[in-house]
């Protein structure tokens, strides 16, 4: 009965002491607080609660318990601690109250802190979402390459086609206008150098220096007609003499692919 | 200086007379029938000749038989170290009789010039000879000589010797519109040579004798005229040039500008010299207009000595006559940017 007496009184004296104003944030512990009855636990601490609640320490006492709890208060106002205890059996029996009273500190005009600045959006994704988006990537470049190289291919076999079925007439048509008078200067130096080329090398006069290549290729029975023809009408005043067109073409009838680069027709 | 405004010469009489100059030189020259050519090229244009090859070659006796088949005046100098710009265009002398300085013209005073060795003199009188052969005259003193018309200068330069020699700067030789590469003769003209040689007599002099030389057979009567000479350039001038030859011209020289192998392409005389002399050659071989035969025969000796290669290039053992042969093969073609040798034909 006396030992009753003595706890009611310590929590009495507790809660006169509690009173005195605490500050928010600051946790508070409070030593050998006896609780009457069976043993008590805190509650699962809930966030949303103004006032957070631990058991520190348990240690006998008598027939009760003696213990070391500690609080932070999160709001201002006046709080029971005890709200947040409950009995470790599961019974009904009441916890006494254990009033807390929160102050907040902060003065008037105080600046407040600022509003947290927005920060970049993270990427959305991690490596695995990037090396997958790099791979698509990379395979539609290649797919895009092999599509261009196949499409320049074609292109290129259809011209070397062209030009393996025209590049006899191609050649008269130029010859003809050289002789009309209609190519344009560099279409008529073209001419000139491509022939001299064509007859090196079908003549196979690769290491023959260049200034006694033309000689020869002047007096040669089938290369120099042609030459010496396009020669007058290239750099002799006019007028032009006439000229049989079948005799001075007859060596190139069979112009195979490659044999002779001509410029497109028409190339200024 | 008046110009001429004859009527065009007539091709055949200009064709005639170089053929009786041929004739003439060939007579005491055996073979060299290109460096005749090169020499009435430059007669018949105005440019001067740089002959280059070893001694003798036979380049004396070769300009000594020109200017006297043609009736020129000719003189010759042999460069040496020691000799002074006013050993070659003349200087002013005191005349002690009437106290006073007179003019005594230099050898430059001639039609025909040949200047041997020319590297072998100093910068200053190489200075002094092609300032002469630019501008065609001479101030001596206060006195200014225009130089004789016509006036040509054929120096020669030995290309085995480098001691002692002072190489001419590429702005010197750019003023040579053709500088020639002298080979030796073929066997059969080194035959001829001995035998020629062999049937030289002796002729008596005084109470002794000398053997004959090449220069002594020489015949004095010459078989063309300064008029003739006239003529020649006249019809020089009236050979036709085409747009397509300008356009081949154009497009070699501005290749020898662009070749990776080439620091130092040729100057737009390069140009004018292959088409000048282009248009003389056409004339020798009968033509009244150039073709780019003309052109691919002169482009060595009007072009080599214009180009200079990098050194990277020399290192790796490029010749001008490589790059030359590149250009040459290549004309007309596209660009390729590298040496082409193979590609282009």
């Amino acid at each position: 009965m006396l030992r009753r007496a003595l706890s009611w009184i310590l929590l009495a004296g507790l809660a006169h002491a509690q009173l005195a104003p605490v500050r928010i944030g600051i946790p508070v512990r409070v030593t050998d607080l006896v609780i009457e009855g069976s043993e008590v636990e805190a509650l699962p601490i809930d966030p949303k609660a103004p006032l957070a609640v631990r058991i520190v320490a348990v240690r006998p006492h008598g027939t009760t318990f003696r213990y070391d709890i500690e609080y932070v208060a999160l709001e201002a106002g006046e709080f029971d601690a005890a709200a947040a205890l409950k009995r470790k059996d599961g019974s009904a029996a009441p916890i006494p109250a254990i009033p807390v009273r929160a102050e907040s500190k902060l003065g008037p005009g105080i600046v407040r802190p600022h509003a947290p600045k927005l920060g970049d959006v993270p990427g959305l994704g991690g490596y695995r979402t990037l090396m997958i988006a790099l791979g698509v990537v990379w395979l539609a470049g290649l797919a895009v390459l092999v599509w261009l190289g196949r499409k320049r291919r074609q292109a290129t076999a259809a011209a070397h086609a062209r030009r393996a079925q025209t590049l006899s007439e191609r050649l008269r048509d130029l010859v003809q206008r050289a002789h009309a008078g209609e190519l344009s200067e560099r279409e008529r130096a073209e001419l000139e150098m491509s022939l001299v080329a064509h007859w090196r090398r079908r003549l196979a006069l690769h290491d023959q220096p260049a200034s006694a290549v033309l000689p020869r290729l002047r007096a040669h029975p089938e290369a120099g007609p042609l030459l010496v023809a396009l020669e007058e009408w290239l750099h002799a005043p006019p007028p032009r003499p006439p000229v049989d067109m079948q005799r001075l073409l007859a060596p190139y009838r069979d112009l195979q692919d490659d044999e002779l680069e001509l410029a497109p027709t028409g190339a200024r | 200086m008046t110009k001429t405004n004859a009527p065009a010469p007539r091709l055949e009489e200009t064709q005639a007379f170089i053929r009786a100059v041929r004739a003439r030189v060939a007579t005491v020259v055996v073979g060299q029938d290109v460096v005749v050519e090169r020499l009435l090229i430059g007669l018949f244009t105005g440019g001067h000749l740089l002959l280059q090859g070893v001694p003798g070659l036979a380049k004396t006796l070769l300009v000594s038989a020109l200017s006297k088949s043609i009736d020129l005046d000719f003189a010759r100098v042999q460069f040496t170290i020691d000799l002074l710009p006013s050993d070659i265009v003349g200087s002013q002398v005191l005349d002690q009789r009437k106290n006073e300085f007179v003019v005594r013209k230099g050898p430059v005073f001639t039609n025909l010039l040949l200047a041997d060795e020319i590297n072998r003199a100093a910068p200053k009188v190489q200075g002094a000879l092609l300032e002469a052969m630019q501008e065609r005259k001479v101030t001596i003193g206060n006195e200014t000589f225009r130089l004789p018309a016509p006036f040509l200068v054929i120096a020669t330069q030995n290309p085995v010797e480098q001691a002692g020699t002072f190489e001419l700067p590429e702005a010197q030789l750019d003023r040579f519109m053709l500088v020639h590469r002298l080979g030796y003769p073929s066997e059969d003209e080194e035959r001829e040579i001995l035998a020629r040689n062999a049937a030289l007599g002796v002729a008596k002099q005084d109470k002794g004798a000398v053997v004959q030389t090449e220069f002594d057979v020489l015949d004095q009567e010459p078989v063309g005229s300064t008029a003739q000479i006239v003529a020649a350039m006249e019809a020089v001038n009236s050979v036709h040039v085409s747009e397509t030859f300008v356009r081949h011209v154009v497009d070699i020289v501005n290749r020898s500008r662009t070749h990776p192998a080439v620091e130092l392409g040729c100057s737009p005389r390069a140009g004018i010299a292959l088409v000048k002399a282009s248009r003389a050659r056409a004339l020798m071989h009968g033509r009244n207009y150039a073709i780019p035969e003309d052109l691919f025969a002169l482009a060595e000796d009007a072009m080599l000595h214009r180009m200079r290669l990098k050194y990277e290039a020399v290192a790796e053992g490029l010749t001008g006559r490589d790059v030359l042969e590149d250009l040459l093969k290549t004309l007309g073609a596209p660009q390729t940017g590298a040496l082409s040798t193979a590609a282009a034909v």
